[in-house]
Parts: structure tokens; C-alpha cells; sequence
């Protein structure tokens, strides 16, 4: 009983360290997890930036190349210059030659004018009106030489031959008409020559950008580059950003195209390789915490066997030992008084040796049931089958047996079936095995009124039922009766000696001779076993 | 509406030049100038209307035909599901076994994001294509501009190259991701114009932007088709196929000169550039047996009965795709003045007035739907059925069954347009039509 608090302070010290540990993994996968989730959304604003990047860097190129080309124009040229780049270049729209003096020289309002050349004029009609000067915001420069940064003035190096004295003014004007970008570049020689440039064709630089916006196929992720309104004009990444997902983060694109931003956004399967990492992670701890729980169980469970193994064999050595001394008293009590020769009466002397020989009769079998358990415990039991007729077996038995049963007031009923009960099988373990039925019979139905021996034959099986009418067994130990050193009763406060070995043996010979040993499940009174042998087919 | 005046009794010459300066080589561009009327009354300035034809010849048949640079534009987006999507497979997979090995074909699929399946690349391996073709599935948003940008990018991997560019775009529903104005991929269709690329565009269903898919088409000189079901789609892929594979002319540009006294008053139907006396248009290509024209109004100076007067001189530059070469053609148109109002009305040009017509009759159809879309249904009513009695009055007066068929159909139209408004259905249908006129889009 020493056993149950210190399974006690096992279980504890078992689970608390487990338990902790499982805290501890937890939070620390939550937190790799977090990790993960934080650095892909990083390193999907790192993409955006260098997106963001490059668009500048595009669109510089392209505004650069354009001032130099406009400014490359001889001022002789310029009109006919301007209209064959209009015709021809896809990334112009429209082409303009503005006087400060005369005002537009180039489209002119009139009859002959498309429809697009009228709504350039109204569009840029401050500039062209001359109420707003083209250099008005901060993107123009003068002459070459511009305070930069040093990625321009490298490609300033690379371009300039000679260092010139020029008077040159240029400028670049993001231009908001009807909610709309509209993009401006323009030139000017100097300052008695007229100022003109060129409109983008912002749709085909868009398309241009767009094909050029690398592939993003990381799952659960969208990188999609926004107008000033937020309205998508291009997205890469599997992720639909319809409806009201808050991005992660927001890029400015290039002030040459304000309020442009490159959105990133992740969806719940963003961090892919973060989320199988979790469950694998989880999957781990689970695996390690039920290995050290059913490890712990497993230890639980053995060693409450050992306790019950070692508290039935202490009870089976006491009830043995008590068995063995109570048929030993008897034979010692007769045998001494017949020695010292005062019983005269020859009856008496006979009843004597009656009672030792039974006795002895009675050691013999519960040693032999105890020689029996050692051997079938290690599979050492031989068995030697022979042909027997079942029925004159048991009316032997019987009959040799016939007075003991008698003498507990139990009337003998026999139900025989009619046919051939021949069996091949070891008649002495047979015996053996009706003998501890029949002695349980004894025991525990005294107070009954009969024992019934039946025979039937069921199937290619003999059956041998031996059933009494006394207190029976109680439902949830039937099976039980079958384990060795059970006894239905406690052993320590019962009236009826025995090992708990009977029934236990008996089982295990009629199996290991291809039988079985059974109790009826469902009887109303007393108990009925039934011992089951297989046909003899040779017969 | 212009009109024609009939003043004084003089008596006319007229000579059209239906020249032909290289007419005895059958398989060049011919140029024709055209007055509605070839004699006019002498007076006050007046107004004509000069139709300027290029006769597209025939592809030669012993020559190989030019190589064409395709990209193929699908949409994938979730509402082309089921059948739409398989008849578009089924007629790109058409398309792409009519092409040979000399040719250039790109696939790219749009939903939300822009997939290309196919780069662009000669068609060796045509088992490739057709298994990247049968992979599509749909599923997803519309990125039409995304998609049409990078078609045109595959196609520009060849632009060097001989080749007829066409990105063919198929869509049936609206763009939300990326620009979706009309006029934005107008502006697209414009630049990509410059780069000789036309986009075809076939809508399918009645969900898509006709207004989108025609502005593409009409600003790129591609051709413009609606397939209110899946079914005609591949009746539609094989004659764009045709046209493309058709082609006999590329960079075509007409440059129309007025004499002096003579003055622009409007292109009609066509974008083109007017400076001062000479009118600009151009075309990305013409078909094989084609007849392509320009309709311009112009305003004659005071004239006397007698006198001739050179009207209009058009000369048109093109690249011919067989011979590598640029070539040219002219053509001239001269009037007569003459007092005799029997023989002005003799002089008549029906083809011209009834192309005029048509075409007039188009710009009503347009008039009609952007009257529908303020909400003024009755007008656009009005607009349909005025010009459906002038086709009438034309095609009466010069027993033209072509315009009386054709007031017919705007009848009809005006009266359907009255029972049930303006249904997406007969919307695209408009659109379409007055699409294909203004541009004579080849027809079956």
C-alpha cells in the first residue's frame, strides 16, 4: 500500500516538468512564428521598395533621355520635329511649343484640331495661358549642372563630353486635372526662345512598367502598385485584395508620380514555410509529450501489477500453506491416536484410515494443482491423449466420488444426451479438471440442493456442464474466477481454503488441449461451467 | 446634316481620276478619289464630300504569305467558367494549327495577376502550346490592362522581325484591376498603334465594356467583334486568323492635299490629323481584296460655271509585307462647274453618298447610346429614327437597296431601343456595328 503516494509523487514530478515544457515550447513556436510572420511581411516590403526602386529609376531614365532629346533639337527643327515624334513615339502623347510672349504657337485652337489637341489645351491651360509658369515646381532645373543625387550626377558625368555654360532650363510637371495624372516634360534654350515638350502617353509607360513589375508567387501575398486614389493598377501575387484587407505596408513609388505607392498585403496562409513549420513544431512537442505521459503510464501500470502480483502470491502462499496444513493435521490427529493403540473399536480404526486416506487424497491433488500451475506457468506440461468413451469417464468419476458429494447433501442429476461422446484427449488433465469443478461445487454450493452433470454434443464439440443451485458468482467477477490466485471471495476473511489456482489451471489445460473453459453468462441461480472438448473424429 | 444646293444652270465636266498611276500591276494599293457629286453648281463656297479608297488587291497566291506575331489574350477571370472558357480553348487551339512554323505565337491568360503561358517563340513545338492552352482555368479578378501589357510585350520580343503584329484580346467581363476607363485604353491602343501592333478585341457574353473593347480596337486599327455566346468564337478566331494571315499592306499612310481654295472641314468617322491643307491618316495594315476609305468633308472656294477645279489629291505610302518594299500610289479628284441642275444631279456618286450615309448613320448609333447612358432614351429614340428616315429618303431617291436594308435595321433598332430600352445586348450590338462600319471591318 506504500506504493500509491509515491505513484503520487512520481505523477507529479512527471507532469509539472512536462507540463512546463509544453508551456515553454509553446510560446517559444508562437514567438518563431511571430518571427517568421514579421519577416516575410518585411521581406515583402523589401520587394516593394526595390519595385518602388526601379519604377523611379525607369521613369527617370526615360524623363532624362527625353529632356536631352528635346534639348538636342536644333531651333530650327523643333515643329516638325515634335509633330513626327507625336506620330511616331509611343510614349508621346502630345507635343506642345508655347511662347511666353505669343502664347501656344503649337496646337493651335481651331476647326482642324482633334479632339484630343483641344482637351491637352484645356487641361494645361494655366501653363499655356500663361497665369502659371512651367518652372513652378521644384522638379525643373536649370542649365546641367543640378543639386542631385549621386546617381544622377554619375549619369550626369557619363553624359557630359564638356563642361557648358548653357542657360538651358527643363522641368518635368506631374498635373492633376479632373482627379487624373498627367505627366509634362518641357524645355527651354533659353530665355527668347519658346518653351516646349511633350505630354507622356502615361497609359503606355504604365503598360510598359507593368510588364516589367517582377512575378511575386509567394502564396497568401499581393504586391500591388495603387494610383493617388488607391485604386490597383497593377497586381502580382496570388492574394485577392479586393475588399477591405489592411495592407502591411505602403511604398512611395517616385515623386514623379505623387501619391503612387507600391501596397503590400499577406493573407492568413502568408508565411507558408512559417505555418508548416508551426504545425511540424507542434507535431514534435505532441510526440515528445505523449512519449513521456504513456511512458509514465506505462511505469504506473506495471508497478500496480507487481504490488497486485506480489499481494496474490503472498495470499496464495498463506491459503496454500494453510491447505497443505489442514489435511496434514488430520492425517497426524488419526494416525497418532491409532498408533498409540487406544481406539479398540475396529470401527473406529477403520473410519481412521478412511479419513487419512481421503486426506491424503486431497493433498495429493492440491499439490498436484500446485506442481500443475509451476508447469503450465512455463509451458512445460506434457500431456499424453488417449481415446476415452466421455460418457464412461464421467460415470467413473462419478461414481468414485459419488459419497463425498453425498455427504454435502447434494442430490446428483445426470443429463447424458444419447450418441457417441469419444474424445482423444489426456484423461488425466480431464480428470483433474472435473475434480476442481466438482471440489468449487462442493465448496461454495453446499447449502444448494443438487449438481447437475450434463453432456451434450454441439457442433463438432463435447460439452461437459457441471451446474449448481447455490449462491453462484456475482456478474462482474465471472470472467475474473478464470485468473490465476482470484478468488471470489477475500482470501484472507474467507471460510472456504483454497489456492485461487482451480479454475486458472483448468482453463489453461483444456485450451492448451484445444478446448475451452467457459461460465454461462446469464443464469438466474447458481453456477454452471462449461468445459468444452473437441469431437474425436476418428472414432 | 449637309446639304446639298442646287443654285444655278450650269453645265458641268466632271472628271474623278480613278487613277491608278501603277494600275497595270494588279497587286499594288490602289488609290481613288471620290466628290458625291462629280459636277456642282457654280457659286458660293459649298461643302463635298470626298471618299478616298484604298482597293486592298488580292494576297498573291504563289508567294508565301508574311509571318504574323501573335499574342493571345484570355481571359480567365471566375465569370469565364464553363463554356466560354472551353470555346475560347477550343478556338485559340483552332488559331494556333492554322498557324506554321515561321510564325510567332504567344499565350497569356489575366485574372487578378498576369500569366504568361506561353512566351512568345516560333511555333515549333505546337504540342507545348495546345497543352499550355489546355491547362487554363478559370478562377479570379479581370486585370484586362495587365493582360493586353503583356501581350504586347511578348509581341515586342519580334517587333524587329517582318511580321504582322496582332495581340487578339478576349474578355467577357469588366476590368478591375489596372486602368478601365475607355479612354485610358484608348490611349494604350493609340501607343501601341505607333509600334505597328494592332489589338483585336472579342467581348463574349453581354458583361463586358464595349465602349473599352471598342476604343482598344478602333485606336490600334485592330478589329472589334461581340460573341454573345461562347459558340462564335471560334467562327470568330478563324476569320481574324484569316484577316491577319490576309494581310497585303502595313504602315499604310494616306496624306490627302487641297489645292489652294479648297478647305478641311472634317474627317468623318476616322481619327486623322489636319494641318493646314493636307489631311494625315494612317492605318496599321489592309486586308487582301479589301476596300478601306476615308470620308472627308471639305469646303470648295466660289466657282464659276465652266471651270475645272483640281479637288483633291491623295497619296497613300505603305509597306508591302511580300516585297519588303514601301511603296506608293496616287490618286486625284477634279470637278466641273456647270449650270444645268439636271446633269449635277445625273453626276451623283451613289457609292459615295451611300457610304456617306452609313457612315453618318453610325455616328447616330453612337449619338443614340450616349443618349441612352444620360438617361435620355426618348432622344436617343429620336436619334435612331431621324436617321433611319434620311437612309430611307437616300435609298429612295437613289433606289439603293443597301441604304433602304440599312434604315430598316435602325428602324428596328429605334423600336426596340422604345419597348425596352437600351439592353446590354443591343448596346454591344450598336457599338459594334457602328465600330465595324466606321473602320469597314472585313465581313464574311
Amino acid at each position: 500500500m506504500a506504493g500509491r503516494p509515491s505513484i503520487l509523487i512520481f505523477w507529479t514530478l512527471l507532469l509539472i516538468p512536462t507540463l512546463i515544457l509544453a508551456g515553454v515550447a509553446f510560446r517559444l513556436l508562437s514567438h518563431e512564428q511571430e518571427r517568421i510572420r514579421r519577416n516575410s511581411a518585411d521581406a515583402l516590403l523589401d520587394q516593394a521598395r526595390v519595385i518602388a526602386r526601379s519604377i523611379d529609376l525607369s521613369l527617370e531614365t526615360v524623363q532624362e533621355n527625353l529632356t536631352g532629346s528635346l534639348l538636342d533639337i536644333p531651333p530650327g527643327d523643333i515643329e516638325p520635329r515634335l509633330m513626327s515624334w507625336e506620330r511616331l513615339n509611343p510614349l508621346v502623347r502630345n507635343v506642345f511649343i508655347f511662347h511666353p510672349e505669343g502664347g501656344l504657337e503649337y496646337p493651335e485652337r481651331s476647326i482642324a484640331s482633334t479632339q484630343e489637341e483641344r482637351q491637352f489645351i484645356d487641361r494645361f491651360s494655366p501653363l499655356f495661358s500663361g497665369r502659371l509658369s512651367f518652372g513652378f515646381n521644384k522638379l525643373s532645373k536649370e542649365g546641367t549642372t543640378v543639386q542631385a543625387s549621386s546617381r544622377k550626377k554619375l549619369y550626369a558625368l557619363s553624359r557630359e563630353t564638356q563642361p557648358t555654360q548653357s542657360t538651358t532650363k527643363s522641368g518635368w510637371i506631374p498635373w492633376f486635372s479632373d482627379n487624373r495624372l498627367y505627366i509634362l516634360g518641357w524645355v527651354r534654350q533659353n530665355e527668347t526662345e519658346p518653351v516646349y515638350g511633350v505630354e507622356l502617353e502615361l497609359m503606355v509607360l504604365l503598360s510598359r512598367l507593368t510588364a516589367e513589375f517582377p512575378e511575386n508567387s509567394r502564396p497568401g501575398t499581393a504586391l500591388v502598385l495603387m494610383d493617388g486614389s488607391h485604386t490597383p493598377i497593377h497586381q502580382s501575387g496570388p492574394l485577392e485584395t479586393d475588399g477591405d484587407k489592411t495592407p502591411v505596408g505602403r511604398i512611395m513609388v517616385s515623386p514623379h508620380l505623387p501619391h503612387w505607392t507600391i501596397t503590400a498585403f499577406t493573407g492568413k496562409d502568408a508565411s507558408g514555410t512559417g505555418q508548416s513549420f508551426l504545425i511540424l513544431s507542434l507535431i514534435l512537442v505532441g510526440i515528445l509529450l505523449t512519449a513521456i505521459v504513456s511512458g509514465g503510464i506505462l511505469i504506473t501500470r506495471l508497478t500496480l501489477q507487481n504490488i497486485k502480483d506480489a499481494r496474490q502470491k503472498t495470499s496464495f502462499v498463506a491459503s496454500v500453506s494453510h491447505e497443505l496444513k489442514t489435511p496434514l493435521t488430520s492425517i497426524r490427529m488419526y494416525a497418532e491416536l491409532l498408533l498409540s493403540k487406544r481406539i479398540k473399536d475396529p470401527d473406529k480404526q477403520h473410519h481412521y484410515l478412511e479419513v487419512i486416506v481421503q486426506e491424503s487424497g486431497r493433498l495429493t491433488r492440491l499439490i498436484n494443482n500446485v506442481l500443475d500451475f509451476g508447469k503450465l506457468e512455463q509451458g512445460k506440461k506434457k500431456y499424453h491423449p488417449t481415446p476415452f468413451d466421455m460418457v464412461v469417464f464421467l460415470e467413473e468419476l462419478i461414481r468414485t466420488h459419488e459419497i463425498r458429494i453425498q455427504n454435502t447433501g447434494l442430490q446428483i442429476i445426470k443429463e447424458f444426451s444419447m450418441g457417441s461422446f469419444t474424445v482423444n484427449t489426456d484423461r488425466d488433465a480431464m480428470e483433474q479438471v472435473v475434480l476442481n469443478l466438482l471440489d468449487n461445487a462442493l465448496k461454495y454450493a453446499g447449502r444448494g440442493q443438487f449438481i447437475k452433470f450434463i453432456l451434450i454434443r454441439e457442433g463438432n464439440d463435447i460439452q461437459v456442464k457441471l451446474q449448481d443451485d447455490g449462491p453462484g458468482i456475482a456478474p462482474n467477477t465471472r470472467e475474473q474466477v478464470f485468473k490465476k490466485f482470484f478468488r471470489a471471495d477475500n482470501s484472507l476473511t474467507t471460510v472456504q481454503p483454497g489456492s485461487g489456482l482451480g479454475l486458472s489451471i483448468a482453463r489453461q489445460m483444456l485450451r492448451d488441449l484445444g478446448g475451452d473453459l467457459t461460465i454461462e453468462p446469464d443464469l438466474r441461480k447458481g453456477a454452471c461451467f462449461t468445459i468444452r472438448i473437441p469431437f474425436d473424429e476418428t472414432d | 446634316m449637309r446639304k446639298f444646293k442646287f443654285s444655278a444652270l450650269a453645265l458641268i465636266f466632271v472628271m474623278t481620276l480613278a487613277t491608278a498611276a501603277n494600275a497595270a500591276v494588279p497587286e499594288t494599293v490602289t488609290c481613288r478619289v471620290e466628290i458625291d457629286r462629280a459636277v456642282l453648281p457654280p457659286g458660293g463656297p459649298q461643302n463635298v464630300v470626298l471618299k478616298v479608297t484604298l482597293d486592298a488587291p488580292r494576297a498573291p497566291v504563289q508567294a508565301g504569305r508574311p509571318r504574323v506575331n501573335i499574342a493571345l489574350v484570355l481571359d480567365q477571370s471566375g465569370s469565364m467558367g464553363g463554356t466560354k472558357l472551353e470555346m475560347a480553348k477550343a478556338a485559340a487551339i483552332e488559331a494556333v494549327s492554322r498557324l506554321d512554323k515561321n510564325d510567332v505565337f504567344s499565350l497569356i491568360t489575366y485574372d487578378t495577376n498576369v500569366h504568361t503561358l506561353v512566351p512568345a517563340q516560333r511555333v515549333r513545338n505546337i504540342n507545348h502550346i495546345l497543352r499550355a492552352i489546355r491547362q487554363i482555368e478559370a478562377g479570379g479578378n479581370t486585370a484586362l490592362f495587365g493582360g493586353v501589357s503583356q501581350g504586347a510585350a511578348e509581341i515586342r520580343k519580334y517587333i524587329e522581325g517582318d511580321y504582322i503584329h496582332r495581340v487578339v484580346l478576349l474578355s467577357d467581363g469588366l476590368a478591375n484591376v489596372g486602368p478601365r476607363l475607355p479612354g485610358d485604353l484608348g490611349r494604350l491602343g493609340s501607343g501601341l498603334f505607333k509600334e505597328n501592333i494592332s489589338v483585336t478585341t472579342v467581348g463574349v457574353g453581354t458583361d463586358y465594356n464595349e465602349d473599352l473593347m471598342a476604343q482598344l480596337a478602333q485606336r490600334s486599327d485592330g478589329n472589334t467583334y461581340f460573341a454573345e455566346t461562347g459558340a462564335d468564337l471560334p467562327r470568330i478566331f478563324a476569320r481574324e486568323l484569316g484577316n491577319v494571315l490576309n494581310v497585303v499592306a502595313k504602315q499604310v499612310i494616306l496624306t490627302i492635299t487641297l489645292p489652294g481654295g479648297v478647305k478641311p472641314v472634317e474627317i468623318i468617322g476616322r481619327e486623322g490629323r489636319i494641318k493646314g491643307n493636307k489631311i494625315e491618316l494612317s492605318m496599321n495594315q489592309l486586308y487582301g481584296g479589301q476596300e478601306k476609305f476615308a470620308l472627308i468633308e471639305v469646303r470648295l472656294p466660289e466657282s464659276w460655271a465652266g471651270k475645272t477645279l483640281n479637288v483633291a489629291r491623295a497619296k497613300v505610302n505603305y509597306h508591302d509585307p511580300y516585297t519588303m518594299e514601301i511603296r506608293t500610289s496616287t490618286g486625284i479628284a477634279t470637278a466641273k462647274f456647270t449650270n444645268d441642275p439636271a446633269k449635277v444631279e445625273a453626276s451623283t456618286n451613289v457609292k459615295v453618298v451611300r457610304d456617306y450615309q452609313l457612315n453618318l448613320n453610325a455616328m447616330a448609333q453612337e449619338k443614340a447610346i450616349e443618349l441612352s447612358d444620360q438617361g435620355k432614351p426618348a432622344a436617343a429614340v429620336q436619334a435612331l429614327r431621324e436617321s433611319a428616315a434620311k437612309l430611307k429618303v437616300y435609298g429612295g431617291k437613289y433606289q439603293d437597296e443597301q441604304l433602304i436594308e440599312e434604315a430598316k435595321e435602325a428602324e428596328v433598332q429605334a423600336d426596340t431601343l422604345e419597348r425596352q430600352g437600351m439592353s446590354k445586348k443591343s448596346r454591344k450590338i450598336l457599338r459594334t456595328k457602328s465600330y465595324q462600319m466606321k473602320n469597314q471591318q472585313m465581313q464574311e
